[in-house]
């Protein structure tokens, strides 16, 4: 009998090679993320779901194309409207840098404290995500230098301070930090004018835009395009206060009982180099 | 037997030094944000010259490599690359590749495949991975990105002795 499976192993050596190597990448995958769907109902519904996404998707690509010369007359009328904005946008922009210095100078002069967290690693970009399936930024700091979980991250970019991620997993001399722009990176946000709050997540792509999702309906005629988005402070992640981006769009479905802002993240994440991992969690 | 796993171990070095220059220096070419996948081509290369078993054993153990730097989690792209090693490797000694067009079409092919596989597994495990949105234009983005770096690493992988002769393989 051993000498039946010996043979079968070595007439069959390629499949039997292989069977082996899949059931050890499923085993990893099960254990490494703790939660397989193994329902034959989801599994079948996932599966046809997967197809019926790139049909729909094949035809409506059709369907864009045919209707983009009428969209192309309406886009020139918008890139005019939207210039304008933007050029009002910029203004507000530049009043808030300069209302943020003066806040600064002010609380100096009253002598209040300082809303910073106590303790700012600082830390350089070595490596990102080497394929375009999942999304991480690796730094050149780990535990040894303080670095735990969940610890927020931000960086400076032209004078304003953005949130970058959280740490997701320390080594000793680096860690990986989940981006805003990962679709599991939630955070809790806030209108900084309007105060009107919502859960903040990213869409996958380095330079794509956050969604903004939950803001109440009631908020839209207080919005306004350019309107800053900071971290709210809620959950204990990240501390209150850290800008996310700024309104881009606003989007108001009829059928939806919230709006959905897309945001225009303060961090350009193409020339990320350094960032400052906050070192006390939660709020300060 | 030697000369396979020579050629498992060439691989894998070759396959890592690629995973590193991705996840490190070939950002700054990046198109859209997106980058070459050198490590697939290196492994497509592999299968069509070495055959299945050493491009699975070879594209397994790059896997595990990929998957300590990457958020993925571990066994995501272990399966990936075998997958694709086992299956590349089905053709190896039946295409005739020449030295530019078979490279851009199968290196198409193959990104292609690498999106299925990976949409699958998220779908499957319920990963929150970009890999959901990898049909709506980064999937083709990171084809022509391979597809044009395919010629010329077939050509530079081509002067090793080591991936020289097909291998004889069993069923």
């Amino acid at each position: 009998m051993p000498g039946q499976f010996d043979g079968f192993v070595g007439r069959h050596r390629r499949g039997v090679t292989l069977a082996i190597l899949i059931a050890v990448s499923l085993l990893c995958l099960v254990i490494s993320n703790r939660a397989v769907i193994l329902r034959p109902k989801e599994i079948g519904l996932s599966v046809a779901g997967f197809f019926q996404k790139g049909v729909t998707g094949f035809f409506r690509w059709f369907g864009d194309t045919a209707g983009s010369i009428r969209q192309l007359r309406l886009a020139r009328e918008e890139l005019a409207r939207a210039r304008e904005r933007l050029a009002d946008a910029d203004r507000t922009a530049r009043e808030a840098v300069d209302l943020r210095r003066e806040n600064a100078m002010l609380r100096e002069l009253l002598g209040l404290a300082q809303v910073l967290p106590a303790q700012r690693i600082s830390a350089g970009v070595i490596a990102k995500e080497h394929d375009n399936l999942f999304s991480v930024i690796t730094i050149n700091k780990g535990s040894r230098h303080g670095v735990l979980p969940d610890m927020p991250v931000v960086a400076f970019q032209d004078d304003l301070e953005g949130l970058v991620g959280r740490v997701i997993r320390v080594g000793l001399g680096t860690s990986q930090v989940l981006p805003l722009y990962d679709p599991e990176c939630l955070v809790s946000a806030r209108l900084d004018v309007s105060r009107f709050e919502g859960l903040a997540s990213g869409q996958g792509a380095e330079r794509s835009t956050l969604l903004m999702r939950y803001v109440k309906k009631i908020a839209t005629d207080r919005i306004e395009y350019g309107d800053l988005v900071v971290s709210a402070g809620l959950g204990g992640l990240y501390p209150p206060g850290i800008n996310l981006g700024r309104v881009r769009d606003i989007r108001a479905e009829t059928y939806e009982t919230s709006l959905t802002l897309e945001i225009e993240p303060i961090i350009d994440f193409d020339r990320l180099e350094y960032v400052f991992v906050l070192g006390v969690t939660g709020a300060p | 037997m030697g000369r396979d796993l020579k050629a498992i171990v060439a691989a894998f070095f070759i396959m890592a030094a690629c995973v590193v220059l991705q996840s490190t220096i070939l950002g700054k070419v990046a198109i859209l944000g997106v980058r070459p996948d050198l490590a697939l081509v290196v492994l497509m290369f592999v299968a069509l010259r070495r055959g299945s078993m050493t491009a699975q054993v070879s594209g397994f153990a790059a896997g595990i490599v990929e998957d300590l730097v990457s958020a993925s989690p571990v066994g995501f792209h272990m399966l990936l690359r075998t997958l694709i090693g086992f299956l590349y490797g089905i053709f190896s000694g039946n295409v005739f590749v020449d030295p530019l067009l078979m490279p851009i079409v199968l290196t198409i092919v193959a990104t292609i495949l690498k999106g299925v596989i990976s949409g699958l597994v998220s779908l499957l495990f319920g990963l929150q991975s970009s890999g959901f949105m990898y049909f709506a234009g980064r999937l083709w983005i990171e084809a022509g990105y391979n597809a044009l770096a395919a010629p010329f690493l077939f050509a530079l992988l081509n002067l090793l002795k080591v991936f020289r002769q097909a291998e004889k393989e069993g069923s």
